[in-house]
């Protein structure tokens, strides 16, 4: 059992600032993502925690012993790549084998060891055969068990599901997902599909440019983002931003109509002397129509577009310079011309207000 | 279809017609050379008579026979064998220390290595003129009298003493220096094409770097170690310019410091000018090189290298 603890952890490669001062806690027992776009660090974090990079700066705990000089085997990681790396010259039950033999284990144990985790895995019928002669989902198998032969205290997972179809991904990370909670291996999960991460995720730690931008449940990440990064980056379609006006009564303006904010933010707005003010909405929390609706915040546009998709339309309206989409059942949505003035309904307590000088979240600043 | 051919036919066109220019005909030529008394280069008296197998005959002969021949027979073996050792494991060693230095040291590292192959050859088989030269302005007599390993200056190559020991030594160091980079530009570029997550999935299994190399690096790289050695035993059954300046330059015995091929151009152009002998000991060295060359390649498993088509999913 293992809690993993990085302190201030910092990852140069020359000039790039891959990984900038990285504090986290990982808990014992939890699936937790590391969700990013390219380039945001979350391979080089990974690394850095199965200790095939060293930090530049910083320490590494594993429970409460620093692992930070230990090398991958002694920190006993198991890891599973994108691209599977699994040894294409080995059968699969070499592959398997691999990392128990160079621990010197007896034969009959890495025999016994090798059939438990195929068995586990379903993959007893592949152990006779090459890399080259399974599928991408099977590959992806025995890539995990190989990580997990070892019964490693840690299990890393950088992109494991990227390579498969789409149907193949959702089906295969569900399994992932039961299997990391009935081993209840502390697990790090990278991806850049927030969906994905939505999904499997205990806690999902946002990282971009090196920079953790919020850490939180899934509930936490996408109901109430931390900064604008979050905000825009989370969710299919992800956040609508809408740019405000303060003005001297306290109420937003913004292309011609107006919003009273709840005190509180009212107050913070007052505290941080804000003239403008970002404002978010998830896609899902406006209804587009051809009047005004009763308690919503309304804003008026043109009807760009209706992309219907099954039982929900995602439906574009440009509102002054701003272009907004929202999500509405498709029958509703198909009533509406485009190119006709509409009304975006928002719930105006759904609604986020960012800083636009700091893009962070109010609420996130300290009262 | 036509038009496919014809577009074939222009861009292979010119390679093909080089290729026929420079080795197929030639290659015709001496074997039709070798059915001739040609002697002296006399063309129009000689290409039209035949006289069968007469020239190997000879050639026969004088292997059996002729001491010197031995000499040259044994001195291609012990050359083209323990070169290629060098070439092969050396080329593998170098190509082995470069892939885990970093890529500035790697790069410098590898020019230096790659320095006799680019200096020309005269230029380069000076050096080493030099070098292994005979009396006390040698580089190797005069470090050895400095540090009174010897009291006057030695012939390594030439005093009857050390042969053939000291030839064999001269040509097979110059020639092997040459020779490794190739096995370790080869074996480096190979290396270098393993996906890096391989590397670290190893380290990740608890593997040290020997177990690398052990497990991953030299198994992925199988075909290549089979290609660099065939194509390195082809050049060194063929090649003699360097080893014959060193042997024109009075360095090594021109007895023992002789190959099949060497011999073969100065039959030809030096010594006796015979050229219908020399064309039946060239064309007997390439059958030798072809036999050699597929006794090689299923040795080393050549078939086997061609996957098994994949399974059932
Ligand atoms: N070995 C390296 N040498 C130099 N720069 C590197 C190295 N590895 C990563 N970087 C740089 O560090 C930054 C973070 O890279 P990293 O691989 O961690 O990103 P990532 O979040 O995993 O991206 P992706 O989703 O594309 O895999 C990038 O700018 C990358 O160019
Ligand atoms: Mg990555």
């Amino acid at each position: 059992m293992v809690s993993i603890r990085l302190d201030k952890v910092t990852k140069r490669f020359g000039k790039v600032v891959a990984v900038n001062n990285v504090n986290l806690e990982i808990e014992d027992g939890k699936l937790y993502v590391l969700l990013g776009p390219s380039g945001g660090g979350k391979t080089t974090t990974l690394y850095l925690i199965a200790g095939i990079y060293k930090p530049t700066s910083g320490r590494i705990y594993f429970n409460e012993k620093d692992v930070t000089d230990l090398t991958p085997a002694e920190r006993n990681v198991g890891l599973v790549f994108q691209n599977y790396a699994l040894y294409p010259h080995m059968k699969v039950y070499d592959n398997i084998a691999f990392p128990l033999r160079l621990r010197k284990e007896p034969k009959s144990k890495i025999d016994s060891k090798v059939h438990e985790v195929a068995k586990f895995l379903r993959i007893e019928n592949l152990l006779d055969r090459y890399p080259h002669q399974l599928s991408g989902g099977q590959q992806q198998r025995v890539a995990l068990a190989r990580a997990l032969v070892k019964e490693p205290s840690v299990l890393l997972l950088d992109e494991p599901l990227s390579n498969l179809d789409a149907l193949l991904r959702v089906y295969i990370r569900a399994e992932l997902k039961r299997m990391q909670q009935d081993l209840g291996i502390t697990s790090v999960y990278v991806t850049h599909d927030q969906s994905e991460a939505l999904a499997i995720a205990d806690k999902i730690v946002v990282i971009n440019k090196g920079i953790i931008q919020q850490e939180g449940t899934p509930e936490q990440i996408y109901e109430n983002p931390r900064n604008v990064f979050v905000a825009t980056f989370i969710g299919n379609p992800p956040m609508n931003i809408v740019k405000g006006a303060v003005l001297e009564d306290g109420t937003i303006e913004t292309t011609g109509s107006r919003l009273t904010p709840p005190p509180a933010v009212l107050e913070k707005i007052k505290r941080l002397k804000l003239k403008n003010i970002l404002m978010a909405f998830r896609p899902e929390n406006a209804v587009v129509s051809e009047h005004p609706m009763e308690g919503r915040f309304s804003p008026m546009g043109d009807l760009f577009e209706v992309e219907p998709l099954g039982r929900d339309a995602v439906v574009t309206v440009t509102v002054g310079e701003f272009v907004i989409k929202v999500v509405m059942p498709t029958k509703e949505a198909m009533q509406l011309r485009i190119g006709s003035k509409v009304y975006v309904n928002i719930d105006p307590n759904t609604i986020k207000y960012f800083d636009p000088n700091t893009e962070l979240n109010l609420e996130y600043i300290e009262a | 279809m036509r038009i496919r051919k014809a577009s074939l036919l222009f861009f292979l066109g010119p390679a093909l017609l080089v290729v026929a220019l420079f080795y197929i005909i030639p290659l015709f030529l001496s074997v039709y050379i070798s059915f001739t008394p040609m002697v002296d280069w006399n063309v129009n008296r000689y290409l039209t008579q035949f006289i069968g197998l007469q020239n190997y005959e000879r050639l026969f002969h004088i292997v059996m026979y002729d001491p010197d021949m031995r000499a040259v027979v044994i001195t291609t073996v012990v050359f083209v064998l323990v070169t290629l050792i060098i070439n092969v494991f050396g080329g593998l060693l170098l190509a082995l220390a470069t892939y885990f230095m970093d890529e500035k040291m790697s790069a410098t590292y590898q020019g230096l290595w790659l320095l006799p192959r680019m200096t020309p050859i005269a230029v380069y088989s000076l050096l080493w003129y030099y070098f292994f030269h005979s009396s006390g302005i040698g580089i190797l007599n005069s470090i050895l009298l400095k540090l009174h390993l010897i009291d006057h200056p030695i012939a390594l190559g030439l005093d009857p003493k050390y042969l053939p020991w000291g030839a064999w030594f001269i040509i097979i160091f110059v020639n092997g220096l040459v020779g490794v980079s190739y096995g370790m530009i080869i074996f480096y570029s190979a290396f270098k094409s393993i996906p890096k997550e391989l590397i670290i999935a190893a380290r990740v299994d608890g593997a040290s770097t020997t177990r690398i190399i052990k497990h991953i690096l030299l198994p992925l790289t199988k075909w290549h170690f089979t290609f660099v050695t065939v194509w390195q035993m082809f050049s060194l059954l063929m090649t003699y310019a360097q080893t014959f300046l060193l042997v024109e330059w009075r360095v090594v015995d021109s007895t023992w410091g002789q190959t099949w091929a060497l011999y073969v151009f100065r039959t030809a152009f030096t010594t006796t000018k015979d050229q219908g002998l020399a064309a039946a000991a060239s064309t007997f060295l390439s059958i030798i090189g072809i036999v050699l060359g597929i006794v090689a390649l299923k040795a080393l498993g050549y078939e086997k290298m061609i996957l098994e088509p994949k399974g059932d999913i």
